[in-house]
Parts: structure tokens; sequence; C-alpha cells
């Protein structure tokens, strides 16, 4: 009974891998148990012959034919495949931002230097930030800016007078211009207003402080609104700009049909008054007669106004002076002021640019993730196929 | 050991020259595991291949949580047990028609004393799990706490089998070592 027990620790305990108490249960039992005493020294036999097996040495070329297949295989080791490479792009990425970051601030300090000389070019469409013309009178600015700039002004279509069912908006701008000199400018108002068929309606000057200011109207044909309009804001730096269209349409057919109304009461009203044969029937006919003519007068004035304004759309400009800055040669007063320009614009720059790359990369990310996929799936097949 | 360490270290970076010196090191114990394990020289070198190309593979992950040797036996073992699994099972190999079942090639087996081939039969014929620790126990000398490790089982796993294993063995060589005291 305690001999079966014994027999299956045998193997350990030639190994001296039993716990002490169980040693100490083994020893006695074997002492007193002649068949277990055999059956240990047939186990030691056994193993001791074993130990005799020859070892096996792996055959002639079993190296040189792994160091073929290590060769053949395609380098996936993930260390040799990914880190080797890792730094020198780590170092080129780095090295590419910094270019672009001194990049940037160049341009920004640039900018900020020389804010009517620079990058003339680099403007596009943008309206906030508008240049002056070159100091000559001519054909402001390229027609390229021009056709940029007009749709984005929002010209519907181009009104043609005499189409009762077109759309009538009275278009009104008004425009705060930082210009150069106000005696060109208002000269040149005049002149962008007359090219276009249009006139000045209104202008008046006032100096408040050192930086003088006029006030300006122009009305021009509604066709050439978008047009004037950005022949204006070449003028100088836009400072602020409002543009509203006020759609007429409604009230205008209402005022046509009240005309047609009201005329042909009036003929109805004449044809009455030939057929009157009272005195009091006629004097009558004649009061209400001249009621309904003057309230026609009345919608017909009403209807000639609104023709006219949205015929001759207006924009009004209020111009002032640049604050002249003073001093010559050595005045570095506003240095400081355009390196912290400068400075906060690159800022600006690297936030929008890291927002473009965070939107980018949240966009790729399903790519990412099915890619991911299908790269894992593949390694699965290759890794089972035993590649 | 340190150079053992050098070399393990440049292999993991790719260095083929230092995993062909490490293979060197290694490669006839794996061998042998691998051919105790499936019983034939065609299998063990099969089994062998697939273990070093794996470990080639799998180098940059290794940590040095166990040893080297511990490291390279699994995957040996795995190897090869993986390679017995997947060929289609062969009936039990019993001591009348090992002469035929061996699958050595004749002038080998030629070479090889009876003793030898005697003692290989019935380790093959051993079931695998009961194989896998008496050739990682008596062929190979690991201690039980490596083949712990190696096979990631209980410590009283590794003791049973091995006794199960060594019990089957005793029986079969029998004549060899005769159990009928001294």
């Amino acid at each position: 009974m305690k001999m079966g027990h014994v027999t299956e620790l045998l193997s350990a305990y030639l190994d001296e891998q039993v716990g002490s108490g169980e040693r100490a249960r083994i020893t006695t039992h074997l002492e007193a148990c002649e068949s277990c005493r055999a059956h240990l020294e047939s186990l030691r036999k056994t193993v001791a012959l074993l130990h005799t097996t020859e070892p096996v040495r792996a055959p002639e070329g079993f190296r040189a034919r792994l160091r073929e297949r290590i060769d053949a295989q395609p380098r996936r080791a993930p260390r040799t495949f990914g880190l080797p490479r890792l730094p020198w792009s780590w170092r080129t990425a780095a090295a590419a931002l910094a270019v672009v970051m001194v990049g940037l601030f160049t341009v920004n300090l640039l900018r900020a230097q020389f804010p009517r000389v620079a990058l003339q070019r680099a403007r596009g469409p943008e309206v906030s930030v508008s240049t002056p013309p070159p100091p000559f009178p001519g054909p402001p600015a390229a027609s390229v800016d021009r056709a940029a700039r007009a749709p984005e002004v929002g010209a519907p279509a181009p009104y043609t007078p005499g189409e009762p069912a077109l759309r009538r908006v009275i278009r009104t701008a008004s425009v705060m211009l930082e210009v150069g000199d106000l005696d060109q400018t208002a000269s040149r108002l005049t002149r962008i207003a007359e090219a276009a068929g249009g006139f000045i309606a209104d202008s008046s000057f006032a100096q408040a402080g050192s930086t003088p200011e006029g006030t300006f109207v122009l009305r021009v044909p509604a066709p050439r609104f978008a047009d004037v309009l950005s022949q204006v804001e070449e003028l100088g730096h836009v400072q602020q700009r409002r543009i509203s269209g006020q759609d007429v349409t409604e009230e205008y057919v209402d005022l046509q049909a009240r005309i047609r109304n009201l005329e042909r009461y009036e003929q109805r009203l004449l044809a009455f008054a030939d057929r009157a044969a009272k005195v009091s029937d006629l004097l009558a006919i004649e009061q209400e007669l001249a009621r309904v003519r003057g309230e026609i007068e009345m919608l017909t004035g009403r209807a000639r106004y609104l023709d006219r304004q949205v015929d001759l759309a207006s924009i009004q400009v209020s111009a002032h002076e640049q604050a002249k800055a003073s001093g010559g040669f050595w005045d570095f007063s506003g240095t400081l002021t355009k390196v912290q320009m400068a400075f906060l614009a690159t800022i600006r720059q690297l936030l929008r640019a890291a927002e473009t790359v965070v939107v980018a990369v949240s966009a790729l990310v399903p790519v990412v993730v099915l890619a991911g996929l299908a790269w894992f799936v593949v390694r699965r097949v290759r890794v089972a196929r035993g590649i | 050991m340190s150079e053992e360490a050098d070399l393990i270290a440049r292999s993991a970076g790719g260095d083929l020259d230092a995993y062909d010196r490490l293979v060197g090191l290694y490669q006839d114990r794996v061998y042998q595991v691998a051919y105790r394990i499936t019983g034939n020289r065609e299998d063990a070198w099969d089994a062998a291949q697939e273990t070093f190309l794996n470990a080639f593979r799998s180098l940059p992950r290794f940590r040095g949580a166990s040893a080297f040797s511990t490291w390279v036996h699994r995957i040996a073992t795995n190897a090869a047990l993986d390679l017995i699994r997947r060929r289609p099972p062969q009936p039990p190999v019993s001591l009348e028609d090992v002469a035929v079942s061996a699958g050595d090639d004749p002038a080998e087996t030629a070479t090889r004393s009876e003793l030898q081939q005697r003692l290989h039969r019935a380790v093959t014929s051993l079931p695998a799990d009961q194989r896998v620790v008496v050739v990682l126990r008596d062929v190979q000398g690991l201690s039980y706490e490596e083949i712990t490790a190696v096979l990631r089982i209980p410590p009283g796993t590794v003791r049973s089998r091995l006794s199960r294993g060594r019990e089957s063995l005793r029986r079969q060589l029998a004549d060899l070592a005769p159990a009928a005291g001294v």
C-alpha cells in the first residue's frame, strides 16, 4: 500500500528533488521494503543508461544552410527593419521643421519690417490685409486679382435695367481705408467713379488730431459695383468693410401692381366723366380723379427712387491717412513691436500648421487602421506558413 | 558568458555573423533535442532549422528574462513538438518491430551501436509529453527548474511526467539494467 506511493517518488528522490519530509519517509520505507530498493536500483541504472546516450551533433552544413535561409529572408526582423532607419528619418524631420520655422520667422520679420513692400505676390484674394497700390495712378492692380475678388463681393447676377422680373437689390458698401495721401485718394476716387460711369455723391474732409480723414460716397452703376469696390480697396489698407444688399424686388413689384390698378381706375373715372350728366357728379369724379392721380404720382415717384437706388449702388469710403512714423534713419522705436509681431505670427502659423496636421492625421486614422489590419493579416498568414 | 551576451545583443540588432556564431554555440544542443523528440534525422533537421529561424526573428523580443539557453530550448521543443503534431500519427513503436520502423538511413544505422539504437527507440516510443521531459532531463541534463521554465509547466508536473517516462523506460530496458537487484 505504501509501496505504490514511494515508487512514484523514486524518480524525484533520485534527483534529490523531494522535500525533506518526503525524503525521510522514503528513506524509512526503503530500509523496510526490499522490492522498492530493487526498484530504485533498477531506475538508477536506467537513468545511468540514458546518460550514456551518445551526444548527437548537428549535421554537416547545418549552419551554412541556416545562413542561406536567413539571408534569403525578406529582412522583416523588426529591429533590423525599423530601428536603423528611424534615427535618420527623425533627424531629417527635425531639420525640415527647423528650416520651416526659420523660414516662417524670416518671412514674418520681413513683413513686419516692410509692411508696404512685403510680398505683394503672396497676397491672394485675402481682403483683411490689403496693400496699397504702387504710388502712380494707372490701371489698378492685376485683372486676375479683380476676378478673384469679384465673386467674393457677392454680386449674384449682373443687373440689367428694364427687366422687371429681375431681382432688384440695392447694393451698398462701406469701406474704411488707411491711405498714404488723402488728397491723392480723393482725386483717384473721383476718377474711379467717373470711369465706371458714376459720380461722387458726397465728400467731406476733417482733420482730427494729426491724421486727416475724409468721407466719400460714390454712386456707380450696379453692374460695376464689385469692380469699383475692388479698385477702391486697392487705394489703401482696408481696415473695415461692410457690404449689404437690400432686396426690394417685392416692394417694387407691389408698387408696379398698385400703379397699374390705379391707372385702370383712372381710365374708368375718365370714361365716367365723359358720360356724366350732372355737374355735381362731374365735380365728384374730378375730385376723385385728382386724388387718384396724386397717388399714382407718389407711387411712381417711389418706384423711380427705387430704380435709381438699384441702378446706382453706393459705396461709402472713409479714408484716413496713415499715422506717419516719425523719425528718420535711427528710429528703432517700433523694432520691438515688429519683432514681437513676427514672433507671434510665426507661432500662429505653427499652430495653424499643427491644426492642419492633426486634422489630416485624424482623417487618415481609418486608412491607417485598415492598413494595420491588412498588415496584421498578412503577417499572420506568413507566420502560419512559416515564412 | 559575456561573449555570448555580446553575440546575442549583436544578433538582435541584425548582425548575421554574430548570429552565425551564436548558432555555432547552440546548434548541437538544439539538434539533439529535436532529434530525440522527433525521432529521426530528417525531422530533426527541419525542426532545428525552424528553431534558429524563429529565434532570429524573435531575438529582438528576447528580454533576457530567462537564460538564452532556456529560451532556445523552449523554441526547439516547441518546433519539434509542432513537427510531430503535424505529422500523421504513427502506430506506436513496439519493441518487436523497431527494426522496421526506425526512420534512419541504413548507413547511419549500421555505424551505431545496438545499445544506442535501443535507447533511442525506447525514448522515441514514449508519449510526447513524457518524452520531452526525459530528453530535457536525462539527455540534455537540464535541471528541474530549467525544465519548468522551458515547458512552462508546474514543477509537480515535471516530476510526475519524468517519473512516468523513466518508469516506462525502465520496463523497456529491463534486460539491459536488470531489475532483480545487483
